[in-house]
């Protein structure tokens, strides 16, 4: 039982309106991630669903039951906090121990699930420690396994890599991914940081200023951005973005820039946004539409080189290519875009075409 | 309707009110009812020893107030007081904060020896000034008698020129270490780098006050300034103890003045409304200050 | 260090030396002599020039007090002398012992229900996102700028009419009023230093408001909860004005009347008296060195927020 329905959810202080009319379902085991920037209402939207901010308006169920009004301590979730949030008088044992002690588990039990969690995360050799004592990876360590010892049917995450530093957050994204794989559970996550995103969910709801943008498996998301905040949102370098129009004969057109696209896609005439990720260039080749470019700067990443590069009609671009490829600054080259991999968004409404 | 109920009175709001309820009831009959039924006997001529006729009276009291010479005497007696102790209060404060917060050995002791007069009971410390002003046999006389700077015995709280000053004295000295350990911790929030960056400019020391330390302390100091004067504007214990207004009325504050009237004269509704005029008057005051400080700060 | 030129090191030692003896002596001066005083007898702190430190160590006035309330105080005996305070025993020296179990009884019970109200209430504002919140907060505040002096009238006039006068529960009650806003403020200003996620995991974990106090916010708040305390003690201690107007006799007056009352009686021994003050000081000065950390960083945030 962990289904989550929100329905026309709504959060407002005052005259600000943080999270608008949010209509999401999560399934059951699902790993939902919620993804924006600050302040695009995605912690807010979290924590109405863990009860910690009073729902203005709307609905929220879980499964069936209507928990709008449901105090936090009654629902039966988990959450675990970008600041790790363990309690600083309690010592680690304490600390994984205290939901169950509040749930009146009996005492055996208690010292089973803390042994067995410890074991899990590898911190039983931390039991008896303070908090100030650990590390960030083991605080939050503890407090995953804070969250998995009561074993929840839903777990709430807020950013809880955020705080830790590269290395860890690749071994602790992999854990929890695992966690997930383990507990059958639901989970919502919510960060800011697009490769957790892209790793970790089910599925992606992208948000910004209270309103999901997208809703959509990390491939759609990535592959068919619903507008251009979407898709440049996602993907590192950032995609390019192209102002223009349609031309007559059916071609995008800025200034001297002409790109084939895919045929009758956009009637000609309409102002257009176009999308084009760095990665998506190659060699010439029959059958792929030709762009014509002066690099201006190689920065070569080892297993790939990103150029910066000028295109006809002074359009700067960034791009991707194999290492392979020898490439100088100076050098006018010919790439190959394959139309059906360009992204076209409508420049008023910025939504895809 | 019952999901409309609770939509209104949520699990936050039922704790939020079963936790509050105590100190809202504790001060509704303690404060805010007091305060009202304040305001109906101001209005009303109620005197203690005639309890059964109290006639309306409208703001006749307010009025005789204004009229009352009395008042106006203690209204100056109580402005030289006031201004008196929180200038003295204030600048002791600050040469206090500046020694505190140096680090030397003995500071934590002096730190600690700093919330003696804080502590001391404002009797004690009534009774203890009076000791030392005392005409024959206290400390004053003999000390400067000693250095010479007088050549008799006088009986200082007996000198109407000095008396207030002479309470004032007494005040400050109990009411400086608070504001010297707010004062403290304003100073303790300055960027160390401020001093630093004033070092390497070529600051001296004096430089080096003026320049970073008194600006970053203009909060405090204010703070210290406002609560200061609403303290001492009520000041009334050292009075009773030291000089019940004397000698002559050269100690007749306003404090006193309604105490007299109320539990000496008995004249409650006169006493009821002076409270209010002095009440009114601090709350302006500080309200001012805390408008000009906002727009200052 | 070592490369420092000594000149400046040495200057500055000897200016804080200067300062701080001046500083002991203004701030402890006048304690250190009323000290001095008690523990002289009357002839000796009535000797002129008078004697800085006693000549000898006397505890004559201190036995006096202590043993007041087995001598009968009349015209007679008080002719007859008391060998330590030279014959001035005051009239209400036997109150003196029965008015300091009143100030502990009040200052105790203040302490405890101060605390207690004000823990509660600061929560709610503190941590509670509740309707009527701002209200709460106001009412507070407003109790708090309110000039004592102006609710001494009317308070008198209340307890009166509830026949209240002269017992200690009016005592507790109106020094509540006092304490309780303040304290409310500097609990306020302690709980919301306390990471907000600590609140947000406790009510994930399973806790209502009750648990979030209990198990996050008391535990962590302990310096504020001992300023608190300590602030609520020595202010019911101290008072004066109130128990002036509230109390009557031996029944409720605490140790602040009892001793104004002997400073305005001219026949006292100075050195009762002063023995009395010390009797006065000692306990709430205890409390302030002892908790002199709590205390400093209770008062000033309480300060410093309102």
């Amino acid at each position: 039982m962990a289904a989550i329905t929100c329905e026309k959810l709504t959060k407002r202080y005052g005259s600000v309106t943080a999270v608008d009319r949010l209509d999401l379902a999560i399934g059951h085991g699902e790993f939902m991630v919620l993804l924006g920037p600050s302040g695009c209402g995605k912690t807010t939207t979290l924590n109405m669903i863990a009860g910690l901010e009073e729902i203005t308006d709307g609905t929220l169920r879980f499964d069936a039951t209507d928990v709008t009004w449901q105090p936090p301590h009654k629902r039966e979730v988990a959450m675990v906090f970008q600041s790790y949030a363990l309690y600083p008088n309690k010592t680690v044992r304490e600390n994984i121990a205290f939901p169950l002690q509040l749930r009146r588990t009996p005492r055996a039990e208690v010292e089973r699930a803390v042994a067995d969690v410890s074991e899990q995360l590898e911190i039983a050799h931390l039991l008896d420690r303070h908090p100030s004592q650990l590390s960030g990876g083991q605080r939050q360590r503890v407090a995953l396994g804070r969250a998995i010892v009561r074993k929840p049917s839903v777990f709430l995450m807020d950013e809880p890599l955020s705080n830790l530093d590269a290395a860890l957050r690749l071994s602790m994204r992999s854990l929890i991914k695992h966690l997930h794989q383990r507990l059958q559970a639901t989970f919502v996550y919510v960060t800011h940081d697009q490769a957790e995103a892209m790793t970790l969910a089910d599925r992606i709801a992208v948000m910004r200023g209270g309103l999901i943008q997208q809703l959509d498996t990390p491939d759609g998301i990535y592959s068919r951005p619903a507008n251009t905040f979407v898709a440049s949102f996602l993907g590192s370098p950032p995609i390019n973005l192209v102002e223009g129009e349609i031309a007559a004969d059916g071609r995008f057109a800025r200034g001297a820039l002409r790109l084939d696209l895919p045929p009758g896609a956009v009637a000609p005439g309409r102002a257009v946004t176009l999308g084009l990720r760095p990665e998506d260039v190659a060699a010439p080749a029959p059958g792929l539409a030709s762009l014509e470019a002066r690099v201006t700067l190689v920065s070569p990443l080892g297993s790939e080189t990103l150029l910066e590069v000028v295109a006809p009609g002074d359009v700067a671009l960034t791009l991707r290519v194999p290492k392979e490829w020898r490439v100088r600054h100076g050098d006018s080259m010919t790439f190959g875009i394959d139309p059906a991999r360009l992204h076209l968004f409508d420049r008023q409404t910025e939504a895809r075409l | 309707m019952l999901a409309r109920l609770n939509r209104k009175f949520g699990y936050d709001e039922r704790s939020a009110a079963i936790l509050v309820f105590p100190v809202v009831a504790v001060l509704l009959v303690v404060a805010a009812y007091p305060i009202l039924y304040s305001f109906w006997v101001s209005l009303h001529d109620i005197v203690l020893t005639r309890p059964l006729r109290r006639p309306f009276v409208g703001g006749d009291n307010y009025l005789r107030i204004f009229g009352d010479e009395r008042f106006w005497l203690a209204v100056s007696r109580t402005t030289v007081y006031t201004v008196v102790t929180v200038v003295v209060t204030t600048v002791l404060a600050v040469l206090v904060a500046l020694l505190l917060n140096e680090t030397f050995p003995g500071q934590r002791i002096l730190s600690a020896v700093l919330l003696v007069p804080w502590a001391t009971p404002s009797v004690v410390n009534g009774l203890m000034w009076k000791w030392i002003y005392d005409p024959t046999y206290g400390l004053l006389n003999a000390l400067l008698l000693k250095v010479g700077l007088i050549e008799r015995y006088r009986a200082w709280l007996g000198d109407p020129d000095l008396t207030l000053m002479l309470i004032a004295n007494a005040a400050v000295w109990k009411q400086m270490p608070l504001a010297a350990l707010l004062l403290i911790v304003t100073m303790k929030a300055i960027p160390d780098d401020l001093y630093r960056a004033a070092k390497v400019d070529g600051a001296n020391v004096l430089q080096r006050f003026v320049h970073v330390t008194l600006p970053a302390l203009r909060p405090g100091l204010m703070l210290v300034l406002v609560y200061e004067t609403m303290i001492s504007i009520r000041h009334f214990d050292l009075f009773l103890i030291m000089t019940q207004g004397g000698p002559g009325d050269a100690s007749f504050t306003l404090s006193w003045l309604i105490y007299v009237e109320t539990f000496r004269s008995l004249r409650f509704g006169t006493g009821a409304a002076m409270s209010y005029v002095l009440a009114m008057a601090t709350f302006l005051l500080s309200w001012a200050v805390i408008r000009w400080l906002g727009k200052r700060i | 260090m070592a490369g420092r030129p000594l000149a400046p090191r040495i200057g500055r030692a000897v200016l804080l030396a200067f300062f701080s003896a001046l500083f002991v002596l203004y701030v402890a001066g006048p304690v250190a002599w009323l000290v001095s005083s008690s523990l002289q007898t009357e002839a000796q702190i009535t000797a002129i020039p008078p004697n800085w430190l006693p000549p000898e160590v006397n505890f004559g006035n201190f036995d006096a007090i202590l043993n007041a309330a087995e001598r009968q105080v009349t015209y007679e005996t008080r002719r007859q002398g008391d060998p330590a305070t030279g014959g001035f025993l005051p009239s209400g020296a036997a109150n003196l012992i029965p008015s300091l179990w009143n100030s502990l009884t009040v200052g105790l019970w203040v302490a405890a229900l101060n605390l207690l109200l004000s823990v509660t209430a600061a929560y709610a504002i503190a941590v509670i996102d509740f309707r009527g919140r701002r209200a709460t907060l106001y009412t507070v505040l407003a109790t708090r700028v309110v000039p004592d002096i102006a609710l001494i009238v009317p308070l008198f006039l209340v307890i009166r009419n509830l026949g209240l006068i002269n017992t200690l529960g009016a005592l507790v009650v109106t020094y509540l009023a006092i304490t309780v806003p303040f304290t409310i403020f500097i609990l306020i200003s302690y709980f919301e230093g306390i990471p907000r996620d600590l609140y947000r995991a406790a009510r994930i974990d399973g806790c209502g408001h009750w648990g979030a106090l209990r198990h996050v916010y008391l535990p962590l708040s302990l310096p504020a909860l001992v300023a608190s305390l300590t602030f609520a003690f020595l202010t019911s201690w101290n008072e004066f004005v109130f128990a002036l107007v509230l109390t009557q006799n031996v029944a409720a007056q605490t140790l602040p009347i009892v001793i104004s009352g002997f400073v305005m009686d001219f026949t006292t021994s100075f050195s009762f008296v002063n023995a009395a003050g010390v009797i006065a000081i000692i306990p709430p000065v205890l409390m302030a060195v002892l908790f002199q950390r709590y205390i400093v960083s209770g008062l000033t945030a309480g300060a410093v927020k309102g």
